[in-house]
């Protein structure tokens, strides 16, 4: 089941092309969103079947590298999103192809633009934070 | 001007895995990736092997990654791959090597074939040719331009993880005759590629499009498949 995967990213570290460098970040903006997601439904289900241990989550969820694997989470969601879109956008509307290398430049745009503040304010919040403890 | 060719090499009948090999060659800058793997394989080594056939961009036989992308050998100029001296040359991904440089193209010309890449009609034949306006000749004129080199197919991700999948070089041949205004079997490809295996598997990544030595729009080829099969309606 996991061969496809490596193959395709065995072979897409391996391949020189644009459009791929965009592919296998999408590939791994989504796998990273997937493997948060586990975590996040099963630390929130401890809450019901092991409050300890969900307490013990949440404490684990102030240090800072999660602090900062959550920086991390905020630019792959809004990169996934952004993307997602213009290939979305691409997909219904194939006579747009021509325009696809100005889509990519404002997908890279977009997501700066809306990265940026996000990581500002998330990153003010968890500075304080560990300054207040 | 003297460069180094970084070869990936593989004998099945010797190595274990594919190793590289370095040739420095003597060229001119408007020589082709293509003359200088002559001047390795004629004056080097012999044991060098190759595909190529017409050696002008026409048969698409010399398909090879060319420093990391797909392109034809002979039609990479040194001057333009040559990067500090050093062009690397590998075989296309996707496809079991039988040597070197040389992969085997049958799983890609069977994706070919599964597709009925040859003109459907069952009316009684004309006296003279069957006519069609310029118009509707233009319709599917980029996706003539074919030349089943597989540049497009193996700089796909979806066909590397999956080569099951039709892949780009299949459905640009299944859009040369989807919307050929004199073809009647356009429902019976639309079928055939709205399988598993089909056009779905595209995501879209344009790698096809920038590696297709012809120049031919193969996204938005493959896009237009897709949007006959979402509306049903071919046009």
């Amino acid at each position: 089941m996991l061969r496809p995967l490596i193959v395709s990213f065995r072979e897409g570290v391996a391949y020189r092309a644009k459009g791929n460098l965009l592919w296998l970040l999408h590939r791994i903006s989504g796998l990273g969103i997937v493997v948060f997601l586990g975590f996040h439904i099963f630390g929130m289900s401890m809450a019901a079947f092991n409050p300890a241990l969900h307490e013990r989550a949440l404490e684990l969820y102030k240090t800072p590298p999660f602090a900062i694997g959550e920086l991390l989470l905020a630019f792959l969601l809004i990169f996934h999103a952004v993307n997602g879109t213009r290939i979305a956008i691409l997909e219904l509307r194939p006579q747009l192809w021509e325009k696809q290398e100005l889509a990519t430049r404002l997908s890279l745009i977009i997501t700066a633009l809306l990265t940026a503040p996000t990581l500002a304010i998330m990153a003010y919040k968890s500075i304080s934070h560990f300054l207040a403890h | 001007m003297k460069i180094t060719l970084k070869i990936k090499r593989f004998n099945p009948e010797v190595d274990k895995k594919p190793h590289w090999e370095s040739y420095t060659v003597e060229v001119e800058p408007t020589d082709r990736v293509l003359d200088a793997l002559h001047e390795v394989k004629w004056t080097q080594d012999g044991t060098l092997a190759l595909r190529r056939s017409c050696a002008h961009g026409i048969c698409g036989s010399d398909a090879m990654r060319i420093n990391g992308r797909n392109m034809l050998a002979c039609k990479a100029l040194i001057k333009d791959v040559a990067k500090d001296g050093v062009i690397t040359v590998e075989p296309i991904l996707g496809l079991p090597v039988v040597k070197d440089l040389i992969v085997d193209m049958e799983p890609f010309f069977a994706h070919y074939r599964a597709i009925m890449p040859y003109l459907v009609n069952n009316d009684p034949p004309p006296e003279r040719e069957r006519l069609q306006s310029p118009e509707d000749r233009a319709r599917y004129d980029d996706t003539t331009k074919c030349i089943l080199c597989a540049c497009c197919t193996t700089s796909c991700p979806s066909f590397w993880a999956r080569g099951e999948y039709v892949g780009p070089a299949a459905i640009v041949q299944a859009h040369r005759f989807i919307f050929d205004s004199r073809d009647q079997a356009g429902e019976e490809r639309l079928r055939i590629l709205s399988e598993p295996d089909g056009v779905w598997r595209c995501r879209t990544v344009f790698n096809c499009t920038e590696a297709c030595p012809r120049g031919i729009q193969v996204t938005k080829a493959i896009g237009e498949v897709k949007e006959a099969l979402r509306t049903g309606v071919i046009r």
